[in-house]
């Protein structure tokens, strides 16, 4: 706890461009405002450290650079899925009233998957309307790698590859196999 | 180290009665008050909290407290304690502490003369030792996971902290207000754990028998927020004072000025002025030249050119140079004015140490001082003739 305490005055150069650049446009009510822009990222800083104590079953994710907001996430394909052996990395950027809003989810390896566009958007719903406060980067995670089990073609980001895998399952597994091993490793 | 430890586990039984009969201090952990002190409890409901602490069948987390506590005074174990435990670690039998705790009384007291005969005997079956040890650990960390369970059990799973004043929704999970009344206005009025719908969130009240728990158990985090919650509220309250003064020093700009004495001062004003302009060399010659005029128009205007140099300094600069052409303000001002600038020095110090500013600045600032120190004092000259 007090080591906490003891790193909120580092919070705010880890805030990124954002915070840093509203400091130094001076002001001296800006530094009552640092309080609010740490609440998020102490939130972020928390979810880090339970992450890497008790991560999820191949997962892996943490800040890119310094900046607390953006993170590189990896998710290894699931066995038993045409996506197996792969590994999908993917972006994580968090608004700055974090809880309270969804964390933005972009895959940056190209995968064949009804759910996943081509710019790599995921359409899930606990990162849209159902987003929780209550959820952090751990479930999320999970809920990604569930998709890659259980793809919902009903609420499809890549129509064509929904409808292939309603029609032709084995043939969407085909090219999901084969788009992995391309892209994914 | 573990004889010790057990040796005073067994002499707190003699304790006990004693202890309770006394004093509330000597039996209560310092931590325990405190935190009963924050939750608002008196000496008496500690006493007879404690007191009913003492009955209760789960004794083990009591006593092992409690010889924390003595472990620091010295060893008061007694020597046939200790033989026979080396005895039953021979034998590898684990140590059951209050078996050895009942049978203690009775032979307690042939103890100081036989300890330097155990110690060897110590010495020797140090392995054995070992073995207790592990077993010593093994027990005392089982309380450990129970607080690491607690403080996950206890947290709002929306900040991830302790909760702080812990609101609990009709479906029974709980939050820091703050936290949900927040989640309630940006996402929505669902529970954030199960999406049931909350009645209202605006008007959450904090859950008394969680957050007086809470206290209990985690004074220090608490008490680390609530500083940081006052941090905030000071910051807020400071900042009052000086909207005071300064809609004070524009009330004080419209008032109708101009008296001889307010005149003299200007003049020791202008004076003072000058030692700053010499520490940059661009404004010495401006200044000599305005001050013979003694045109109060061009120096605002300076002034003015001097702002757009210097913006962080505008506010206490322009403040500055309105009270000393209108006249002296008095020494409630002064005293603030010297505050603000204290502090403004102090602020431009750490924001920006790149900056070739901070050395020039802090000499104004230092000339500023002079300056109110050097009117006051004319004040004071005033005030002494007027009274002749």
């Amino acid at each position: 706890m007090v080591g906490n305490r003891d790193q909120r005055p580092q919070l705010p150069p880890l805030g990124g461009g954002r915070s840093s650049s509203s400091i130094s446009l001076a002001a001296p009510t800006s530094w009552a405002s640092t309080t609010s822009v740490s609440a998020s990222g102490k939130r972020i800083q928390r979810e880090m450290t339970e992450f890497n104590l008790d991560p999820p079953s191949d997962c892996s994710a943490g800040p890119k650079g310094d900046n607390l907001y953006h993170w590189f996430a990896t998710i290894f394909g699931p066995s038993g899925t045409p996506y197996e052996g792969g590994i999908f990395f993917l972006d994580i950027i968090f608004p700055s009233d974090y809880p309270f809003n969804p964390p933005k989810v972009v895959f940056k390896t190209r995968i064949y998957h009804c759910n996943v566009d081509s710019t790599g958007n995921v359409s899930l719903d606990i990162l849209k309307d159902n987003w929780s406060p209550a959820l952090t980067i751990a479930k999320v995670l999970i809920a990604v790698k569930s998709i890659f089990v259980n793809p919902n073609p009903y609420d499809p980001n890549a129509p064509g590859v929904a409808h292939l895998y309603l029609a032709d399952r084995a043939k969407h597994d085909e090219i999901a196999a084969e788009w992995t091993l391309r892209f994914a490793k | 180290m573990v004889s010790e430890l057990e040796g005073s586990t067994a002499g707190t039984s003699e304790l006990k009665p004693l202890g309770i009969a006394n004093d509330a201090d000597s039996f209560l952990s310092p931590r325990f008050k405190s935190a009963a002190a924050m939750a608002g409890w008196d000496e008496e409901a500690l006493l007879i909290a404690s007191l009913v602490v003492d009955d209760t069948p789960e004794r083990e987390f009591q006593q092992k407290k409690r010889s924390d506590l003595q472990r620091k005074s010295p060893a008061s174990a007694s020597a046939s304690r200790r033989k026979r435990r080396t005895l039953t670690s021979i034998i590898s039998i684990p140590v059951t502490v209050l078996d050895l705790e009942e049978e203690e009384p009775a032979v307690k007291d042939d103890g100081p003369k036989q300890e330097p005969k155990y110690a060897e005997a110590e010495a020797k079956k140090c392995d054995s030792m070992v073995e207790q040890k592990a077993d010593a650990s093994s027990l005392s960390s089982s309380t450990l996971p129970c607080m690491d369970k607690l403080r996950e059990e206890l947290s709002c799973a929306i900040c991830l902290e302790i909760c702080f004043e812990p609101s609990t929704t009709p479906c029974g999970h709980s939050f820091c207000k703050k936290c949900l009344r927040s989640a309630a206005d940006k996402c929505g009025k669902r529970c954030p754990k199960c999406r049931q719908l909350i009645s209202n969130g605006r008007s959450c009240t904090v859950n008394t028998v969680l957050w007086n728990t809470i206290q209990l158990l985690f004074p220090k985090e608490v008490e680390a927020r609530k500083e940081v919650k006052e941090c905030n509220s000071h910051e807020k309250k400071n900042q009052d004072p000086e909207k005071a003064f300064y809609s004070s020093l524009q009330n004080y700009n419209t008032r109708p000025t101009g008296t001889s004495s307010r005149h003299a001062s200007n003049s020791s004003r202008r004076r003072a002025e000058i030692t700053v302009g010499e520490e940059d060399g661009e404004w010495d010659s401006r200044m000599t030249q305005r001050a013979a005029s003694s045109n109060a128009e061009s120096r605002v205007q300076s002034r003015m050119h001097r702002r757009s140099i210097r913006p962080m300094r505008m506010a206490t600069r322009g403040a500055d140079v309105r009270s000393s052409r209108r006249g002296t303000p008095d020494q409630d001002q002064d005293a603030a004015l010297a505050l603000r600038l204290q502090r403004e020095e102090f602020l431009e110090a750490f924001r920006d140490t790149t900056q070739v500013h901070t050395r020039s600045s802090l000499s104004l600032t230092r000339a500023n001082i002079r300056a109110i120190a050097s009117r006051a004092a004319i004040n004071l000259r005033i005030s002494g003739h007027q009274n002749l």
